[in-house]
């Protein structure tokens, strides 16, 4: 086992990796950009490093980062997610720098990152497709196949860019002219996004839940399953809730972890990953992508499991096996996490940032946060608007679901707006808690977001005591 | 029925008058509204009638007065609390009481008259929680009690209503029973007459002679005293009312009032003792109790008391009712003329005369208090408010004995008219109680909703209807600062900053009790820093400041 980790990464999964890590007694880098130097994660990290000015660039450079992992001693990197997790070229450098990734090998993220790579090979395998084309070629070769296409399966229809991911680079069509349409603008902001115009296009499935399965592969060719995901819940493509295990029939979770166990052997997986499927009215799933990161969302499963995915993460890169065989994971209970966003939900989801005046956060039995964020912390308007992830256990899914009514009652922040109230909503919305929701819930749910923003009383007043004595009266009572 | 020792609000308005007119003895209604409003401002806040509550609930009061009069705005505009709220407050914890208002007829609890639909709808959603609604005009004018009486009956509740009394060479019984005919012909007898005594006038003697008179020709008639001891003589005029017949007083606690409000009940209870007569279910011990706790509670509204305290016999001649008689040296202190009140009070005498001889109460008694002060500051008639020119349109009803002088209609009516008008023209055109068109309640409630951006319930209507600028605040306050009458009146009153280690201690509407600490103030700039221990969370508000903000001592 490696000594010292270098994190590249910042916010919550930052914290999360190093409290893995502190627990296998390894020592933790945080890196910083100046914009970001309040920053919780530099706190909790053993030894700190600024790497730039910032913002954003440098969390992004991947010499800078590799000269901090040098320069502090570091023996491994662990990319988190976003930033530089699913860059090809970040394992590969770290890798010739002799540093050690962790993660998968370069050649895994950049076929997995490739839509129409990661396609061929989960074919070939005979993993079940959603129909779809090749790489589109340029101008009219590439729009008379996507016509054919159209009219052989219909509309609607998916463009794809070929380096999109996370709900990026993705267009509906309805018709063949807003196909046309599409073609072009998926291409320049495919080009503007990913520096990379390619795209294909997928047969869109209508009432879809998004089910996933998180895998773990050593480099002694163990590869096992850790269950299933439902990541229905979702805002244009990004998650908003997740769920652990899919509530399905025992047959099919069977069948689709069996599946996903078969898709990262076809691509020589290596540590933890994500496979993920689409599963339409008739319960038939379908190939999604695999995603080479550990994902936001993996606190559910480590719920379900009591199973810690970073410290298996950290064991794999070191060269050691899985802890454990497929037979010793048992699943118990349900699990939801929330992303508590500094959002204004009716705004659409506006990033709020701002200074966060109160924050207390909820506790108890089955109740796990993974926060990066404290009283009078200013949240930056740069990064991510993550501020923490709520996670709940229940033994069972109803359990979970009055565990997390009561976990976001006690949870305060105050100062900025957040997506606490809009949440609030949900886990009392009946087609919720009766898990009656596909990938158009929030759409289909828009009255959800009819809430007031209600300021906790006890904080009210408090405010009130302040004004009385910043003014040294009660300007409200006519007794100056 | 008989049996009952005492009233209880889950009775019927005719169980209720049934068991009056049967029960031996007299009742009595502390009216803490009337006390609060007369020698506090209005500014007894929730606090402390919670903290008395439960001992004013087992004392056997007929009824207590919480609402109405000036309380209600002054609840929005200066308690910031809800005035419904107030009730089902007050409601909970003293669930064996009736809960009274005073209401001023068409005037309702402001300043001038409302449409029909907006009293009725007041009324409604009052009764919620009302059992008695005591109701006046001042210009003893039973037309303008008959809609909200209308509205009371409506509801199941007790009506009782008022004649406005005061002394003078028109006030004589036959006016008075002459008034409550109209008033019984108009509303029948399944009320309490209440004979209002607000200016503290009029020896026992009087006041005996007028029960008499009234009782006379209306033997089985049910009679309240509502009078206020400004000139230290009411408690001798309430005996004398009750052993005239009279059958519910109004009183106050002795730990409390007693200066322009009503006399305490304990005096006039020891004193009826002693003549045989007794209050059926009345119980002295949580009475002495209550007061043990105000006595305390009132060195934290010292502030809102008049500068003046003490009896005013001279309140005779002035005849300002209570709450007038306080406020009347506040402001002619802000005017400048502390030290001309005899002018004030001699001028008040006159325009008594002068004005027809109405009665000195809300809002005849701010009409005439603000003609006097004007006059004395600015010569006679010079500065005639629009409420005075209201008052000689005949728009509150017409005088009862006689009509002023064509001098005063000239100096007042033709005051600041563009058109040029004579006085005479401009009451042909003009005079006359002008009907006031229903509101559009619905196109009311959308305006409401559009400034406060949420929907609004009939209650926050109701208000707005009333109040229209001062509702919308309190909404506006309310959803910035919450329940801020939870807080004990030492925060409310706070003069100065507070100490670094200072402990606030509260219980909130449950019950469970909150502590706020101050931990430190720091300012920079315009802003101020006050940081706090809220139930044992740090916390750290930012309050902006104008640049001549006091910086908390």
């Amino acid at each position: 086992m490696f000594k010292k980790l270098l994190i590249a990464n910042r916010g919550e999964i930052a914290i999360r990796i190093m409290r893995s890590a502190q627990e296998l007694g390894v020592r933790t880098v945080a890196i910083y950009e100046e914009t970001d130097k309040a920053a919780m994660h530099i706190m909790k990290a053993d030894e700190a490093i600024c790497i730039g000015s910032g913002p954003r660039k440098d969390y992004l450079s991947i010499e800078r980062i590799i000269h901090a992992a040098k320069t502090t001693g570091a023996e491994a990197i662990h990319p988190g997610y976003g930033f530089l997790a699913e860059n090809p070229s970040f394992s590969k450098e770290c890798t010739d720098a002799g540093l050690v990734f962790v993660g998968p090998p370069p050649d895994v993220i950049r076929d997995m990152g490739s839509k129409v790579i990661a396609r061929r090979i989960m074919t070939d395998a005979g993993l079940p497709m959603i129909p779809g084309t090749a790489v589109l070629e340029q101008e009219a070769a590439g729009e008379k196949e996507a016509i054919r296409f159209a009219k052989e399966y219909g509309f609607p229809i998916m463009i794809k860019a070929v380096a999109g991911g996370g709900g990026r680079g993705i267009r509906a069509v309805q018709n063949e002219s807003e196909l046309i349409k599409g073609l072009k603008m998926a291409r320049s902001e495919a080009q503007m996004a990913f520096g990379n115009d390619e795209i294909y296009l997928e047969k869109a499935l209508t009432r879809t839940r998004h089910l996933e399965v998180q895998i773990l592969a050593d480099q002694h060719g163990n590869v096992i399953h850790m269950g299933t995901r439902n990541c229905s819940i979702q805002r244009r493509h990004q998650k908003l809730i997740e769920i652990a295990p899919f509530s399905l029939p025992q047959e099919l979770l069977d069948r689709v972890c069996d599946t996903a166990v078969k898709a990262a052997k076809a691509c020589k997986y290596i540590n933890a990953g994500t496979v993920e499927f689409l599963l339409d009215e008739q319960d038939q799933f379908h190939f999604l992508e695999v995603n080479t990161r550990i994902q936001v969302e993996h606190t559910v499963t480590e719920m379900i499991t009591g199973i810690d995915l970073v410290r298996e993460q950290i064991r794999i890169a070191a060269g050691k096996p899985i802890s454990f065989t497929q037979s010793e994971v048992h699943f118990r209970g349900s699990a939801i996490e929330l992303r508590i966003n500094a959002e204004d939900p009716k705004n659409n989801f506006m990033a709020n940032p701002g200074v966060i005046q109160i924050y207390q956060s909820p506790g108890g039995h089955g109740t796990r946060v993974d926060g990066a964020v404290y009283q009078g912390y200013e949240i930056p308007r740069y990064y991510d608007s993550m501020l923490i992830k709520l996670t709940v256990y229940g033994f069972t899914w109803r359990e979970a679901v009055d565990r997390m009514r009561r976990t976001l009652d006690s949870l305060v922040i105050a100062g900025v707006k957040t997506t606490i109230p809009y949440y609030k909503q949900i886990v009392n919305d009946p087609d919720f808690i009766e898990q009656r929701f596909d990938t158009s819930y929030i759409e289909s749910h828009r009255y959800l977001l009819d809430y007031q923003d209600e300021v906790p009383e006890l904080e009210k007043l408090a405010r009130f005591v302040a004004e009385i004595n910043a003014h040294g009266y009660n300007r409200h009572a006519d007794v100056s | 029925m008989s049996s009952r020792e005492r009233v209880t609000p889950q009775m019927t308005s005719r169980e209720i008058l049934e068991y009056l007119h049967h029960a031996t003895g007299y009742f009595v209604t502390n009216n803490e509204r009337d006390v609060s409003q007369s020698d506090f401002k209005c500014r007894i806040m929730p606090h402390t009638t919670l903290k008395v509550a439960p001992y004013r609930d087992d004392t056997g009061f007929f009824a207590m007065e919480i609402t109405g009069g000036a309380t209600v705005h002054v609840d929005l505009l200066r308690k910031q609390i809800n005035p419904f709220e107030k009730l089902r407050l007050v409601r909970k914890s003293m669930p064996n009481t009736l809960l009274q208002a005073g209401c001023r007829g068409r005037s309702l609890f402001g300043y001038r008259p409302y449409p029909d639909n907006v009293l009725r709808l007041a009324v409604r959603l009052f009764s919620q929680y009302i059992d008695v609604w005591r109701v006046y005009d001042f210009m003893n004018h039973v037309p303008s009690l008959l809609v909200v009486a209308e509205e009371v009956k409506k509801a199941g509740k007790v009506l009782m209503p008022c004649i406005c009394f005061t002394t003078g060479v028109d006030h004589t019984d036959d006016f008075y029973v002459a008034k409550v005919e109209e008033i019984i012909s108009a509303v029948g007898e399944e009320v309490i007459l209440c004979i209002k005594n607000h200016s503290a006038v009029g020896s026992p003697r009087r006041i005996s002679e007028l029960v008499q008179a009234i009782r006379r020709r209306f033997p089985d008639l049910l009679l309240a005293y509502h009078g206020h001891n400004t000139d230290g003589n009411d408690l001798a005029r309430m005996v004398t009312a009750v052993l005239e017949g009279v059958k519910i007083v109004e009183v106050a606690d002795h730990g409390y009032g007693g200066i322009y409000s009503q006399a305490p009940a304990l005096s006039f209870i020891q004193t009826l003792h002693d003549y045989g007569y007794k209050t059926p279910g009345f119980k002295v011990q949580p009475l002495v109790d209550a007061s043990d706790i105000l006595r305390l509670e009132r060195r934290q509204y010292e502030q809102f008391e008049s500068p003046f305290r003490g009896i005013d016999p001279t309140v005779k001649r002035h005849k300002l009712t209570g709450g007038a008689a306080s406020m009347a040296f506040e402001q002619a202190d802000q005017l400048g003329l502390l030290e001309r009140m005899h002018e004030v009070f001699s001028e008040l005498v006159l325009l008594n005369q002068e004005l027809g001889n109405i009665w000195s109460v809300t809002p005849g008694s701010q009409i005439l208090l603000t003609t006097a002060l004007n006059n004395v500051l600015h010569g006679r008639y010079e500065r005639p408010s629009d409420d005075l020119k209201r008052l000689l349109l005949g728009r509150y009803g017409p005088f009862p004995f006689h009509e002023p002088q064509e001098w005063i209609y000239q100096k007042v009516l033709e005051s600041n008219r563009a058109d040029g008008k004579k006085w005479y023209q401009i009451l042909a055109d003009e005079a006359g109680i002008h009907q006031v068109p229903d509101e559009n309640l619905e196109a009311k409630r959308s305006e409401l909703e559009a400034q406060i951006k949420r929907p609004a319930n009939d209650e926050e209507l109701c208000l707005y209807l009333q109040f229209p600028r001062d509702a919308v605040e309190y909404f506006r306050f309310e959803e910035q600062f919450g329940k801020t009458w939870l807080l004990p009146p030492n925060v409310w009153f706070k003069r100065g900053g507070f100490e670094d280690g200072a402990r606030i201690t509260f219980p909130d509407y449950a019950g469970r009790t909150h502590h706020i600490d101050i931990i430190s103030t720091r300012r920079s700039g315009d802003l101020v820093h006050t940081s706090l221990l809220v139930d044992h969370h740090f916390q750290t508000h930012t309050t902006p400041v104008s640049a001549k903000g006091a910086l908390p001592s």
